[in-house]
């Protein structure tokens, strides 16, 4: 395998229940890389950024079919341990959605979870949230709760808690389609920095955001990949008429 | 009749319907206060709140009704000890982590229990409970503070239970779904995640639960044993307030000063329940985490 995928689908399908949500998809994500996932709703495109760190299994009556190579490893064999690819698989959602607890206990929450890792929880506290650019604006009030700040503040803290497990994926499920513009820009910038040390992979309603912020692009329709390639190649001159439509408008 | 006048009509019929429980509620609280405060010109409110020695019947009587509260927060206090886990840990395993079909069987199971006439419950801590507590302890009766406290957590435990149950399914999915990303498991969300989002609806069930089981009067009357002294082990007798005015009004002569005191002894117990119900809603308001985000 190429030394610069870092995770990657081999002829996977995914049912709910009877229902085929995707079909056959296979594909590389490649390391430090930003891959953002677009196609219109209901084309699977949620259900498979949620395969990759098997959420989907807290859906009842769900299967999974084929092969998902992590560290070379099926992460659907019965010896792995879901929790296990979690650590390593963070995840931001749609909804900004921050625990009840204070914003230091929200950064807190999972390192402590691993208990080795309760070494210095303060500094990690401060470099993650400096990480996600957030720290200026909280650093006064940590022990506020996490429910006071803005929707945008309330994201990049959401972030901030991802970033602590030290993961080596980021999935971010439309982490801006609950904020308002500016605080849309300030993510994107964030994503821009993260993708130094990070893999990340984001699902996007926004045609523009995804031409913005990822160097490469997955066109998903009605549960199957359509075309997968570098972000610039896909925008401008795509191989299938279908991406060509969904680009520019005609569908979606 | 115009449309307006009839929109006006039936706005006021429902209005009066709404207002009958609350007319039906200051008229019971009325009666209470008028048949109760009499007993305060036989014997002071503090010798009667504090009073060790309820003899009603005594020349000269005596209307203390201390151990008739301790009566009713021993039994109320050892109740909520054994209902409060049992109806809470019920309420996280049918919440989170029973099987539909399992979850389905035990909720009905635990509303039938709700359901079960308090005679009934008096009657199986009688002829079943009292003997086996007596055999095994080598007791005196079987009727005493054990007893009843068994049997008035299983009256409560439907009541926690069940609004326990509400709180927990109210915790957004968003929450489990933020600590199961983090890599935590179903054990670590439910303590540190969906426990803490749902406590202030658990603290309104306990306080709930604990103003059914300090009201409840078949249950206390039937296994209680009804000594109306202070206990002094957890096997001793007790005669809790309900208890008392139940077993006692029928012999009393109307307006005498045991049917006052015993009116007496109802606004105490009014008063109590009150003030849990209060708490609760207290809690339930003040201890209330906002939702996920708000934008």
């Amino acid at each position: 395998m190429d030394a610069n995928v870092i995770i990657s689908l081999n002829n996977v399908n995914f049912y709910y229940g009877q229902n085929r949500a995707l079909t056959d998809i296979t594909m590389n994500f490649r390391k430090n890389k930003v891959t953002a996932l677009i196609g219109p709703s209901g084309c699977g495109k949620s259900t498979l950024l949620r395969l990759l760190n098997r959420m989907n299994d807290l859906i009842d009556d769900t299967r999974v079919e084929g092969d998902i190579i992590y560290e070379g490893k099926n992460i659907y064999s019965p010896d792995i341990d879901p929790v296990e690819i979690r650590k390593k698989i963070g995840m931001v959602f749609q909804k900004p959605n921050p625990f009840p607890k204070t914003i230091y206990n929200n950064i807190a929450y999972g390192p402590k979870l691993t208990a080795s890792n309760t070494g210095d929880i303060n500094m990690l506290v401060e470099q993650t949230l400096k990480q996600a650019v957030l720290w200026d604006e909280v650093k006064d009030i940590l022990n506020q709760s996490a429910m006071k700040l803005s929707g945008g503040q309330q994201q990049r803290l959401c972030i901030a808690r991802a970033l602590a497990m030290k993961p080596d994926i980021l999935l971010m499920d439309e982490p801006t389609s609950a904020l308002d513009p500016i605080s849309t820009a300030k993510i994107e910038e964030l994503i821009e920095e993260l993708k130094k040390d990070y893999t990340i992979i984001i699902v996007t309603h926004n045609m523009q955001q995804a031409a913005r912020i990822s160097d490469e692009t997955a066109f998903f329709y009605l549960g199957n990949l359509i075309e997968y390639n570098k972000t610039e190649k896909i925008f401008t001159k795509p191989d299938v008429k279908q991406t060509e439509d969904y680009i520019t408008g005609r569908f979606g | 009749m115009t449309r307006q006048a009839k929109e006006i009509f039936i706005k006021y019929i429902f209005f009066i319907f709404a207002l009958v429980s609350v007319i039906v509620l200051a008229m019971i609280v009325f009666s209470l206060f008028r048949e109760g405060l009499p007993i305060f010109k036989v014997v002071s409110f503090k010798n009667f709140v504090f009073g060790m020695e309820w003899y009603p019947t005594y020349d000269p009587p005596d209307f203390g009704i201390f151990p008739l509260i301790v009566g009713s927060f021993v039994v109320t206090f050892f109740a909520t000890l054994i209902a409060v886990p049992l109806g809470v840990l019920a309420a996280i395993y049918i919440s989170e982590i029973a099987p539909r079909a399992i979850k389905e069987i035990l909720k009905s199971v635990i509303e039938l229990l709700a359901g079960l006439p308090s005679v009934v419950l008096g009657f199986f801590g009688m002829v079943v409970v009292a003997p086996i507590l007596q055999e095994t302890f080598d007791l005196p009766t079987g009727l005493n503070i054990v007893n009843a406290s068994v049997i008035l957590a299983l009256m409560a435990i439907p009541t926690i239970s069940s609004i326990s149950e509400d709180a927990l399914y109210a915790v957004p999915q968003e929450f489990k779904e933020a600590s199961y990303a983090l890599g935590a498991t179903k054990y670590e969300t439910i303590i540190k995640v969906i426990f803490p989002a749902a406590l202030s609806g658990i603290s309104t069930a306990v306080m709930l639960g604990m103003a059914r089981a300090i009201g409840e009067t078949m249950v206390v009357l039937m296994v209680a044993g009804g000594s109306a002294a202070i206990p002094e082990s957890i096997f001793d007798s007790v005669r809790p307030m309900p208890a008392s005015i139940a077993a006692e009004m029928g012999e009393t002569p109307y307006r005498s000063a045991h049917y006052h005191a015993l009116f007496a002894t109802g606004m105490v117990l009014f008063f109590l329940t009150l003030t849990f119900n209060i708490i609760a809603d207290y809690v339930s308001h003040k201890f209330k985490q906002t939702g996920s985000a708000t934008l």
